[in-house]
């Protein structure tokens, strides 16, 4: 079983060069960093990019990563944060949202979790971000406060909201 | 819900970690300066390094990120001339004008207008070939002898200090002639590839062709070993100096035999290409160049063992990579680096690297010269 001795020493060896603690952390977060990604954005290929850039920026700022913070949350918080960050952009960009990269599946087709998606499609990407953040990753609420720079009520009352929502979806 | 959210169906997510993968250790490789040699080494699987290069070159959001993290071409404070190589030798190297050999202390004489060659087997002589001739030289560049034959490839010089043999490839197969220039004979009628004598008296002979390696025993013809191959044409072929091991390298794969025909290591195929491969005078390592998204990655093996080989990163840069040559005593390598227009030698031990420039041009080439051997030291 991981302990947070062994991320703590996986860190240090990566910060001094190696490969093999390095994929050690990106095989423990990949999966998650990526899911939070797709989950927020619904779109498989700029979850891809995101959780690919969180990583590098990860790199880039890992030789100043102090080692008793743990190093999941650190970068699942890159995470979300590049992911809210696109799908601004892309509304931005006045995209119409969903219909490129997001159907509603048809019974005979559907994917596990095609129901919890469509019913996560109907909320703001901003309201997904914070049920992903305490659902998926396990940030409490005033940590996803803190990483979102929102005010503790809000995110109290997004989550409050985002749950009744899926709640009647599903 | 958090069970719901982990139900979800994420699309390819498994070849998304393994592009991300690539792009994330080759930013890593990127990480270290090549001013801090002590810090350059990198210890990874050989197929974690193989399978990452690979997913560098499938993933088009990889290939985004790397034009991003890309530095200059070439290893800054670079030398603008090779003044010496850094350990005892002599290089043979090929260029427009014909085929050079470079002392240690720097001075460069050319031979004559051939296109590949070979040394001797102490480096007393060397052969020699233009499209239609194969020739034996003095290092200064007399002339010994010469050979007309139509389309000459790929010659290999072997033997003892009084019996030495030439092995070539001509339009008609693989062919063999004393060192005397005499006793020219068709060994393997219809056969093409790349040959290397195992060191020593000139009896086994290393033909590897597309789809199979063979070694042979010249004097009775016997085939010693046989093994199934790439059917890509081969890129390199050589014997460690004992002539314990045999690499034979192909545009995506490369593996090292014993004198059995037993395989030690073996790296791909895969979608990176090899652009480079050499084994060690030694036999007990071997370097090589993978090739993906704009970049060159030099690996080194560092001990070939039948139960696990690890492979470290040298040295990164953009661009290619595209020929390896070992020092005779396996503490360097030469890797040369066309769009650099540099040579970088290498310790192999980590501690240091020196850059030299202007490598064309001191060769008065068009073209990248390429390195035919860095021989023994006389």
């Amino acid at each position: 079983m991981r302990t947070a001795r062994d991320e703590r020493a996986r860190v240090r060896g990566a910060q001094e060069g190696s490969v093999s603690d390095l994929e050690a952390l990106f095989r423990t977060h990949w999966p998650r960093a990526y899911r939070a990604a797709y989950l927020v954005t619904h779109d498989a290929a700029a979850a891809e990019d995101i959780a690919q850039e969180s990583f590098l920026a990860a790199l880039r700022a890992l030789d100043r990563f102090d080692r008793r913070r743990p190093f999941g949350p650190w970068l699942h918080r890159i995470v979300v944060n590049r992911a809210i960050d696109w799908t601004r952009a892309r509304r931005l960009r006045a995209e119409v949202e969903l219909t490129d990269t997001f159907h509603a599946p048809s019974s005979s087709s559907a994917s596990p979790g095609d129901d919890v998606l469509a019913a996560l499609a109907q909320l703001p990407p901003e309201h997904r971000a914070v049920v992903v953040m305490r659902h998926l990753l396990e940030f409490t609420p005033g940590e996803i406060a803190d990483a979102l720079g929102l005010p503790r009520g809000t995110v109290n009352s997004r989550l409050r909201r985002g749950l009744d929502a899926l709640g009647d979806e599903l | 819900m958090k069970r719901e959210l982990e139900r979800v169906d994420v699309p390819n997510e498994h070849d998304a970690r393994v592009r991300a993968w690539g792009v994330v250790l080759a930013a890593y490789s990127e990480r270290k300066p090549v001013s801090r040699p002590s810090h350059w080494s990198r210890v990874a699987a050989v197929a974690i390094a193989a399978s990452a290069i690979v997913a560098a070159t499938l993933s088009s959001p990889g290939r985004a990120v790397l034009d991003d993290i890309r530095e200059v071409v070439g290893v800054e404070r670079a030398q603008p001339a090779l003044f010496s190589l850094p350990a005892p030798g002599r290089l043979l190297v090929a260029s427009d004008t014909g085929v050079w050999v470079v002392q240690q202390d720097g001075s460069r004489r050319l031979l004559g207008d051939y296109r590949e060659a070979t040394w001797s087997p102490f480096g007393r002589f060397v052969a020699t070939t233009r499209t239609n001739e194969l020739a034996a030289l003095e290092p200064d560049g007399d002339v010994r002898w010469t050979l007309p034959r139509p389309g000459i490839s790929s010659p290999s010089w072997a033997g003892t200090e009084t019996d030495t043999s030439i092995a070539y490839i001509d339009r008609t197969g693989v062919r063999i002639v004393a060192g005397d220039g005499t006793g020219d004979r068709l060994l393997l009628p219809g056969i093409g590839g790349l040959l290397a004598w195992r060191p020593g008296p000139a009896r086994m002979l290393a033909v590897a062709s597309p789809g199979q390696v063979r070694v042979l025993d010249v004097a009775n013809g016997r085939l010693i070993w046989r093994a199934h191959a790439s059917s890509a044409f081969p890129t390199a072929v050589s014997w460690s100096s004992d002539g314990k091991r045999l690499l034979v390298s192909y545009p995506r794969s490369l593996r090292v035999f014993d004198a059995l025909g037993n395989v030690p290591l073996s790296i791909g195929p895969g979608a990176a290409p090899i652009r480079a491969a050499a084994l060690a005078p030694s036999g007990r390592a071997v370097a090589y160049v993978m090739w993906a998204a704009g970049q060159s990655q030099l690996w080194i093996v560092p001990r070939i063992r039948p139960d696990a080989n690890v492979a470290r990163t040298l040295f990164t840069g953009a661009g290619g990579l595209d020929g390896l040559a070992w020092s005779p005593d396996g503490r360097w390598l030469l890797a040369t680096w066309p769009d650099a227009n540099q040579w970088l030698f290498i310790r192999t031990d980590e501690r240091g690297i020196r850059a030299v420039s202007n490598i064309a041009k001191q060769l008065r080439s068009a073209t990248f010269p390429r390195v035919e051997g860095w021989c023994c030291a006389r």
